[in-house]
């Protein structure tokens, strides 16, 4: 019991992703990778790691289970270290955990960078580019666009109900890009007014269907009767092998009580019951169909080519270890 | 004369929202009328048409694009000026203002009722409802089909920036009908268990478009995607004559201050918060409109507005042909 009491701190993280003080995909990511490599770096014998990763990162998996960025890092973290867990060396569980976490944040950081540049270059002088939500790729993309000296105006809604699109608009304005915020209702209403949508993912299937925040679906298809093309940001790591199996992604819905309706609820006099509810849905899911293209670190393809590219990753026929498997769930 | 206080407070409620809906803003601009003929203390019968059509421009100023704000309005004035021009006098004129406005009131009431009749029967047992901001004519529809019986469920979207959705979710829940409310961004999601979708109207133009509640036309357009049935419900009061000679109906912009707080408006740079309140569905997305004179196309918007305002667009064509021949 001693032990669950001093792990407790590094569960806080995992909090801050289910109340959403973490917001996007690769944050969430890496936030859940440092508190790890701390434990392993910090615990003294390797049945207590062993012990500890299983339930940690399958907390931290219920808690996002739609990011498959985490779900396959998740999966690479475990790969890398079951030699050493095994055969119970302490020292080297930790130099491989260490290595893998370094090359992890490394190649992250190395994708994004890439994943900007090209999405830079399919940005033009004078593009009004419509954004949803938070995405750390995006972000880099649009500032990225700003330095390289090229003149864009950003429309973004305020993304209920975690209004990500809050901290996106303050965020570029703060960099000097101007910015129109607005409700997510007014969506179709600014559509005219933008030539481009750039959205991030938090998973995208074997299909090319692309989960993202609730509200990104409504984006697609606004744009698509605009003709307004439509660009996904997002590393291959997000692509989620699984689906492959015919794996469902699962959508994340929140409590009501636990989000930013529950005030307003009782102001109104209003309370859960059989009667009444309020539905929190977090994702929702974007089909190919309204996506131009998915912009990778290996090069912009179309949603329909992520089995190829799925294919080049993990080989054909499939072999991957289902991250449930391995967690022994 | 000075304008009653009451009246200046209607037209503040309905600038502020604290009057809201189309219907409601109608009667309660037809109230005003009445209640500033009622105040009349002078004797002359220019000076109350003069103070008469100023009450009247007060009360249309308020609010820009709910259309059943000027036809409530000229609903009474007609009448008036009607009287006026064959040479009533004053006492007769005040009853007239009265009368009216009264009889306005008592129609947008039955109205909203029988639109409620018509509507409900297209709504089937076991029926999933999608319903966006509060419309009393769409509450209408829904509440008739539940008192006939009808197994039902609602889905109430929250409506940013003023949160209708939740008066909705409880007007609905206090019936006793079942109500999910769901913000605005899971429209789509969710349209795949929605059956039908009810909305109201601020303005019908004359082709059809229905001029709504901002993020009508996202749900209207998510809902064709979906092939679910997209109903509005508007009276016939709320068709705009206007737009017949090609006027645009104007979209409202609120302040900023309804979507952000204070706080995030002095201490954020280079943002602009726009806020639109209303949007506008094409005819293309909606199956059909549902005024208390029947069901129709939205392409038919042309015969209500003949029907009902034939006086009105010969006015309205005659001024237009005038304006064209004194610019050339």
């Amino acid at each position: 019991m001693k032990s669950m009491k001093e792990d407790f701190k590094y569960y806080r993280v995992i909090e801050d992703i289910k109340y959403g003080r973490i917001q996007s995909a690769t944050e969430a990511t890496l936030a859940i990778l440092r508190a790890a490599v701390h434990f392993v770096n910090e615990a003294e014998d390797t049945s207590r790691i062993r012990e500890f990763l299983r339930h940690f990162f399958f907390k931290a998996l219920e808690a996002r289970p739609t990011n498959a960025l985490l779900m396959n890092v998740v999966r690479e973290a475990i790969l890398a270290v079951r030699k050493p867990l095994e055969v119970g060396s302490l020292d080297e569980t930790r130099r491989v955990f260490n290595k893998y976490y370094n090359e992890t944040i490394k190649s992250i950081r190395t994708m994004n960078d890439a994943i900007a540049k090209m999405a830079v270059n399919r940005i033009e002088d004078g593009d009004r580019i419509f954004t949803y939500s938070y995405s750390t790729i995006v972000m880099k993309a649009l500032k990225l666009a700003k330095e390289v000296g090229k003149e864009i105006k950003i429309y973004v809604s305020e993304s209920r109900p975690g209004l990500e699109g809050l901290n996106t608009a303050r965020e570029l304005g703060d960099y000097g890009i101007p910015v129109t915020l607005f409700v997510d209702s007014a969506t179709r209403y600014f559509m005219k007014e933008v030539n481009k949508v750039f959205i991030g993912a938090e998973a995208i299937a074997a299909n090319g269907a692309v989960v993202s925040k609730v509200g990104t679906t409504l984006v697609a298809l606004a744009a698509n009767e605009a003709r307004v093309n439509v660009f996904v940001l997002a590393p291959t790591l997000k692509f989620s092998p699984e689906t492959i199996y015919g794996e469902l992604v699962e959508l994340l819905e929140k409590e009501p009580e636990s989000f930013i309706f529950v005030e307003r609820m009782h102001k109104m006099g209003l309370k859960i019951n059989d009667k009444f509810h309020i539905k929190v849905p977090m994702f929702d899911v974007t089909p190919p169909e309204y996506i131009d293209a998915i912009i990778t670190e290996k090069g912009l393809i179309a949603p329909q080519a992520v089995t190829f590219m799925l294919r080049e990753i993990y080989g054909w026929p499939f072999h991957f270890a289902p991250i449930r498997e391995l967690l022994g769930d | 004369m000075k304008v009653p206080s009451e009246v200046t407070k209607i037209a503040n409620d309905i600038k502020a929202m604290r009057i809201r809906g189309a219907s409601r803003i109608a009667q309660a601009a037809a109230l005003g009328l009445k209640i500033a003929a009622e105040h009349y203390s002078g004797d002359s019968v220019d000076e109350f048409i003069d103070y008469l059509t100023n009450v009247k421009e007060i009360l249309e100023k308020t609010r820009p694009t709910a259309v059943s704000l000027p036809n409530a309005l000229s609903y009474v004035m007609l009448r008036v000026f009607r009287r006026y021009n064959s040479g009533a006098r004053l006492k007769e004129l005040i009853e007239v203002v009265i009368d009216a406005a009264e009889e306005f009131i008592e129609y947008s009431k039955t109205a909203t009722k029988r639109i409620g009749e018509i509507g409900a029967r297209r709504i089937r047992d076991g029926d999933v409802i999608l319903t966006h901001c509060n419309s009393s004519a769409a509450l209408s529809i829904i509440v008739r089909a539940f008192e006939e019986g009808k197994d039902i469920k609602v889905y109430a979207t929250e409506t940013r920036p003023k949160f209708q959705g939740y008066l909705t979710a409880k007007a609905l829940y206090e019936k006793g009908i079942s109500v999910t409310l769901v913000p605005d961004s899971a429209v789509r999601l969710i349209m795949k268990k929605v059956d039908r979708v009810f909305v109201g109207a601020d303005a019908v133009a004359a082709n059809g478009a229905v001029v709504n509640k901002i993020g009508t036309s996202l749900i209207a357009l998510a809902a064709h995607e979906a092939r679910v049935n997209f109903f509005v419900a508007a009276e016939t009061y709320k068709f705009s004559p206007t737009t017949v000679i090609g006027e645009l109906v104007e979209i409202e912009e609120r302040s900023p201050l309804e979507v952000v707080s204070e706080d995030f408006v002095k201490t954020s740079k280079n943002i602009v918060v726009r806020n639109p309140a209303f949007d506008v569905t094409p005819p293309e997305y909606i199956d059909a409109i549902i005024t208390e004179r029947g069901v129709i196309p939205p392409q038919a918007a042309i015969i209500i507005l003949k029907e009902e305002y034939g006086w009105a667009l010969r006015d309205y064509m005659l001024k237009a042909t005038l304006e064209i021949e004194e610019a050339s």
